[in-house]
């Protein structure tokens, strides 16, 4: 192949790309059933190279679009020369590229006049896939059966017919209904972003848009070892921690990750970080890579394309069987999670080669999911309560912390539910949902608001399963550069009997009856910088917002403001 | 003889197009006056009539039309100078409006901050009361709340007041409890009250489209209030119109009740003027594209229906009430060309403006922009720029190509030029894209009509890339929207929730929905004194799969019940399959909401075809020019034609350029060039002919919009 590569055709396929992957997660978020999906935009689309490599991705949640490369590659190396025009791949497993069992991934094949060019996938995060306990989030598991259905590369299309047996199969072990319609949806999405592919294809053709993605790489690659050589040599050592393994109580898994960066490549070695945990507190290999690519990928350009190009200059070593590389059959499910606390630890390593860049601790996730009968329909609803869960970034140098924007794995791309789409989806009835006054790292830029929420449980036999970090005050957002940390999460629930339930991190909670009231703070971010350096007019400013109490602006930023000079203001 | 005015107030220039009884047109442009656009409206109007020979009065008295657009709104909000604004939610809520659901835009920029909220937390008040999704009373509206909220407002001199309950879509009692309280207390306040505005489902949107209105509501009446009242004392008697965003007009009192209707008065005209222009060849569809200085709108008209979305967003801020589907792009004669560290070349959206404009410009610009690549390509001549009022320099445009672009790429500056030139084109394909393919709309199936200074010389090859065979180039391409103004028909949209499954809809009721909808729209149109004649209702249904939460608006008409529903599920499955790529044809459907677009039919100016000039195309060559040649990328020696010489019928074969004083037209190879009967210059793709467009066309589904 001899084509000679045009700078500007280069240009316009990397926008094509992006585009396309656009179009198809507009074409999921618009269809699926899950509020997961169609609410909160759990998911992500892509396009891959014929081998598997990542052409593009629409990254709503980043810890799943790093995962689809390996999946896709895995499927390649299965299949080899048995995929034909029409099939579509079904796949989750976390042991052959998965980061997630509820994080299902589709795969089809796009072919070119007869040649295999190209695969569509989209990932989601299903409202159930089967195992143990409904939602698939089982803080009680030890081994990955108890998780959920474990699905290997699986036809359950091949050459333009639906495999009903497969099908069923999966299915019969899948409990609500609403998980066919949303792989449909993600079909669908596929399907779009073939079409799509296949008019770049007759417009440019073949060889050219071939040669042209070899050198996009190319482009990229040499894009990130750009990035990579402004980055001082050394090397530089974080840790952090995670707290409770949902088995051992007091338990906590050290992180500990060594980057060394050497001209223009950068690695990073996991060795040292605490050996795989008997629960589900565990990582597969992708969402580890997956957690350290997306908070990577804030410390440079933040336009950079996303292809396969991108991580040719990063090396990675996670040694296997610590608990950021779990051994089969491990339990993995708080995997995509642990990306808070794998982050924490990758800002501070970095802290020390770009100040300017890194940002103060994120509020880690403290998450709760529901599943129950709604009696208005009767018929079972599911729902993740992303709203509660979205405390506050870190600050930056120059910025402070963004507010709300939730767990660092989606990076803003999650969206909290609208409240009245909530209340019209599931029974629950949402009493107050409102930024959290001092929950934010004090700081020359102090961190992201967290917020408080309170709801009633409208539903009937309501499964909870809490899910997270954050609780302990080690495990807070922290502070860099005298800045302030972040304040801590909470969860509790008030039954209609009185009782006060404080359940921890991980945990399952069966037959919460309807009219509990479930209240819970989610932390602010950390801060970056001395407080005393924060501008006056900034600090004025949270207080007549009522962000800032008087107190904390004594505590915190030596600013003394009499309750009168208050009313004033 | 009576006048009939479009006027288009954009952010350097007030367009104006004057059309008398006879067809006859005048085109006129003067200085914006952001201060107060009226001043440069009036100014124009003085400056028209000076030229008749008028005093401004005698003018005035001869107006019967005027249809104004007006970027006051849409400047009050990107420039955060809104009226103070308070807003009334429901406790427990307040910061649903700071919160936009938690996203941020771009993700991985850790230095990305979120748009001010309109609203400061302070004066985001709360009030005890609450309904259910279903719009039961669960909590009584505490009025000694909204008393102390009325009071809190007045100590803050707030102007206007925005309310939004939660699931006031279902109910809007509470609301209006609470809007007479604070008429009362608050008088002379404006307020917005959401389930007036817009009562469907989603808080947060109602809550940002309420909180828009509020915060440009006193200014857009202010403005227009005045507008009206100088008009008057002129001696105008006349009818004003405003534009509104969902590309149709109201009277100045409609528009001045829901100011957010506004927000995109001005692009909007384009859509409908694109229509007109597409006439001569008998079609209902097209493609209109914008060029200015800074930036590019393109929009689309599809079976003489403009194209409208209901999640829009300005500067950042979510306004859920229908608009024109209009995607803005920063790609304009002045976007600085650029290359980024990945070693692509880039363009825009950063602009050199006016100030100090494109190096070519000798006024201090260093940067190389797409007037300074348009000028080394040959397709501007550099003495006869705006009619030679701006002499270009091309040295300067090269030295600048040269050091930032060229020097990097390690190209020649006409490669760099050839290469600025395609990455812009490359944009608008990409901004045409998004309104057309996006929406599930091939734009091989529209014909281009192309709009604004640079618009012209680009138009072909955008067509080129994206295989459009016609492009059509209006003689009044310069003040298009102005023109469009005058062709825009009287235009409101009204919605209605109707949550039913399509098992248990009673077509009875579905009827009467329909109607009642269809009687509030009467009322407007009434008021407006439009003829029952004049009146079109167009219903669509937004239906979906049961289950999903996202609708698809389809076309709906009512006859014979059975019939129907079968019609729009077959429909529906159609337009979803070619959305999303699949279609569940045995999937029960369910009815969300009934839409209802209520159209005025106005009086349009007849365009008058330019007389006196040649039908033979040799009188009009003015002479040869080097001009480069996208397909053989090289330069060749090219005719250049005097655009106002050239009368209908007249026609050449590309290459060649046509030069008018405030646009040039390039008609590459493989191009065929006919003047039509409007005058306008249609560029048609070798090959292909228009009838091609209307039977491709006619086989879409879901094209047509029928009226009940």
């Amino acid at each position: 192949m001899n084509v000679s590569v045009d700078p500007i055709l280069l240009s316009v396929l990397c926008r094509r790309f992006k585009s396309i992957t656009e179009e198809m997660g507009l074409a999921l978020l618009r269809t699926s059933r899950s509020p997961i999906l169609s609410e909160a935009r759990d998911f992500v689309t892509g396009l891959y190279d014929k081998n598997g490599g990542m052409l593009e991705q629409t990254e709503y949640i980043p810890v799943l679009a790093f995962a689809l490369e390996p999946a896709c590659k895995a499927i390649v190396s299965y299949f080899k020369d048995e995929i034909f025009p029409g099939d579509v791949i079904l796949h989750n497993d976390v042991f052959t590229g998965g980061n997630q069992l509820a994080d299902v991934a589709l795969f089809k094949p796009i072919f070119f006049q007869g040649e295999l060019v190209a695969w569509a996938a989209a990932k989601g995060h299903q409202a159930d896939i089967g195992g143990a306990v409904a939602g698939s989030y089982n803080p009680g598991a030890r081994e990955i059966w108890q998780e959920g259905l474990r699905i290997t590369p699986v036809k359950i299309y091949e050459k333009g017919k639906l495999r009903s047996d497969v099908w069923d199969l999966i299915f019969a072990n899948v409990r609500l209904q609403i998980v066919q319609d949303d792989i449909q949806a993600q079909i669908g999405s596929c399907t779009v972003g073939e079409r799509r592919l296949l008019e770049v294809l007759t417009r440019y053709g073949k060889q050219e848009v071939l040669a042209h993605i070899g050198a996009l790489y190319d482009a990229t690659e040499s894009q990130m070892r750009r990035e990579i050589s402004a980055i001082p040599d050394g090397t530089y050592q974080g840790e952090s921690y995670a707290f409770y393994d949902a088995i051992r109580d007091e338990s906590r898994m050290r992180i500990v990750v060594s980057v060394e960066k050497k001209g223009d490549e950068i690695r990073f070695d996991y060795t040292g970080t605490d050996p795989q945990t008997p629960g589900f507190v565990n990582a597969p290999l992708s969402a580890t890579l997956s957690g350290l690519l997306l908070t990577f990928l804030m410390l440079v350009d933040p336009d950079i394309p996303h292809n396969a190009g991108l991580t040719r200059p990063i090396h990675v070593h996670v040694p296997e069987g610590c608990f950021l590389n779990a051994r089969f059959p491990a339990a993995t499910t708080f995997g995509n999670s642990l990306t808070g606390p794998h982050s924490d630890a990758l800002f501070r390593a970095l802290s020390q080669a770009l100040p300017e860049r890194v940002t103060a601790g994120w509020n880690r996730m403290l998450s709760f999911s529901m599943v129950g009968q709604d009696p208005r329909y009767n018929r079972r609803f599911v729902d993740i309560l992303f709203l509660s869960q979205k405390g506050g970034s870190g600050a930056t140098y120059g910025v402070d912390g963004y507010d709300h924007i939730g767990l660092i794995n989606c990076a803003g791309g999650i969206l909290a539910q609208d409240y009245e789409m909530l209340e019209l989806q599931t029974p629950n009835f949402l009493i107050r949902h409102e930024y959290w006054p001092d929950s934010a790292g004090s700081g020359t830029w102090r961190g992201g608001m967290g917020v408080v929420t309170e709801l009633e449980l409208g539903g009937e036999e309501n499964l909870g399963i809490v899910f997270g970090d954050g609780t302990h005050s080690e495990a807070r957002a922290f502070g860099l550069f005298g800045g302030g940390s972040g304040s801590c999460n909470r969860l509790e629930l008030e039954y209609p009997d009185g009782r006060l339930i404080l359940p921890r991190t991980k945990d399952k909670l069966e037959g919460i009856p309807k009219g509990t009231i479930l209240r819970q703070w989610a932390g602010g971010g950390g801060g970056y910088g001395e407080p005393r350096l924060r501008p006056m007019e900034e600090i004025l400013n949270d207080l007549r917002e009522g962000l800032l109490s008087s107190e904390k602006a004594r505590t915190d930023y030596a600013v003394e403001i009499s309750a009168e000079e208050r009313g004033r203001r | 003889m009576r006048w009939r005015a479009g006027i288009d107030v954009g952010g350097t220039f007030t367009d104006f197009l004057l059309v008398d009884e006879s067809g006859e047109s005048h085109i006129h442009k003067t200085l914006t006056t952001p201060e107060d656009p009226s001043i440069g409206l009036l100014n124009g109007l003085r400056d028209i009539a000076a030229e008749k020979g008028w005093t401004l009065q005698q003018f005035a008295g001869r107006l019967e039309l005027i249809v104004h657009g007006t970027t006051v709104a849409t400047n009050a909000v990107l420039t955060h100078q809104g009226a103070p604004t308070g807003l009334l939610t429901t406790e427990g809520f307040r910061d649903a409006l700071q919160m936009r659901r938690g996203v941020r835009e771009s993700q991985y920029d850790n230095r990305f901050t979120a748009p001010q909220a309109l609203v400061p937390r302070r004066l985001r008040l709360t009030a005890r009361e609450r309904l259910d999704y279903n719009g039961a009373e669960r909590t009584p509206l505490n009025r000694d709340d909204v008393i102390k909220a009325a009071s809190a407002f007045r100590q803050a001199g707030v102007e206007a007041v925005a309310i939004c309950f939660m699931h006031s879509h279902a109910n809007n009692a509470h609301e209006w409890k609470a809007a007479e309280i604070l008429r009362k207390e608050l008088p002379g306040l404006y307020l917005s009250v959401s389930s007036e505005l817009f009562p469907q489902i989603r808080f947060y949107e109602r809550t940002s489209t309420a909180v828009l209105d509020a915060y440009i509501g006193p200014l857009v009446r202010t403005y227009l209030g005045s507008l009206q009242a100088q008009l008057h004392s002129l001696g105008f008697r006349g009818v004003l119109l405003i534009m509104q965003s969902n590309g149709g007009v109201a009277s100045a009192s409609v528009a001045m009740r829901a100011p957010v209707t506004t927000l995109l008065s001005g692009p909007a005209a384009g859509p409908a003027i694109g229509l007109t222009y597409m006439a001569p060849c008998g079609l209902k569809h097209c493609i209109t594209v914008d060029m200015g200085g800074t930036s590019f709108d393109a929009a689309l008209m599809v079976g003489a229906q403009p194209q409208l979305v209901t999640n829009g967003r300005i500067g950042g801020y979510q306004i859920a009430l229908p608009m024109l589907d209009i995607r803005t792009i920063g790609a304009g004669g002045g976007s600085v060309g650029w290359v980024d560290s990945a070693g692509f070349l880039r363009m825009g959206p950063m602009s050199a403006g006016a100030l100090p404009g494109p190096a070519c410009y000798g006024r201090g610009g260093i940067q190389p922009t797409c007037t300074d690549a348009d000028l080394v390509l040959g397709y501007l001549n550099a003495d006869y720029f705006l009619g030679g009022r701006i002499k270009l320099q091309t040295q300067l445009a090269r030295e600048a190509i040269q050091e930032h672009i060229a020097r990097k790429l390690k190209l020649s500056v006409e490669e760099a030029a050839a290469g600025m030139f395609t990455v812009i084109n490359n944009n608008m394909v990409d901004g045409i894209r998004e309104v057309s393919i996006q929406r599930g709309y091939d734009p091989r199936d529209f014909p281009l009509v192309v709009a604004g200074g640079a618009g012209p010389i680009h138009a072909a090859v955008i067509a080129k890339e994206l295989e459009i065979p016609l492009v059509v180039v209006p003689r009044a391409s310069s003040i298009f929207c102005a023109a469009g103004m005058l062709f825009s028909d009287l235009s409101h949209d009204l919605v209605r929730s109707f949550s039913v499954p399509f098992s248990q809809l009673d077509c009875e009721e579905l009827y009467r929905v329909c109607q009642s909808l269809q009687q509030e729209a009467g009322m407007i149109l009434e008021h407006e004194r439009v003829p029952p004649a004049e009146r079109c209702y167009f219903f669509s249904a937004d239906v979906r799969c049961v289950g999903q939460h996202h609708e698809v608006s389809v076309p709906m008409r009512l006859k014979s019940c059975e019939t129907d529903l079968n019609e729009l599920s077959q429909r529906f499955h159609q337009l979803h399959d070619h959305v999303y790529g699949y279609s569940v044809p045995g999937a029960s459907l369910e009815l969300v909401s009934i839409r209802l677009r209520a159209v005025g039919t106005t009086q349009k100016p007849s365009l008058a075809a330019p007389a006196g000039h040649h039908k033979d195309i040799s009188q009009a060559l003015r002479g040869r020019r080097r001009a480069y040649i996208p397909e053989t990328k090289c330069f060749e020696q090219v005719p250049v034609y005097a655009g106002e010489l050239i009368g209908c019928d007249a026609r050449l074969r590309g290459p060649a350029l046509i030069e008018q004083v405030t646009t040039t037209l390039f008609v590459p190879p493989g191009f065929h060039m006919i003047c039509d009967a409007l005058g306008s210059f249609t560029l048609s793709a070798e090959g292909r002919k228009v009838e091609d467009l209307i039977s491709r066309f006619s086989t879409r589904p879901g094209s047509s919009q029928e009226t009940v």
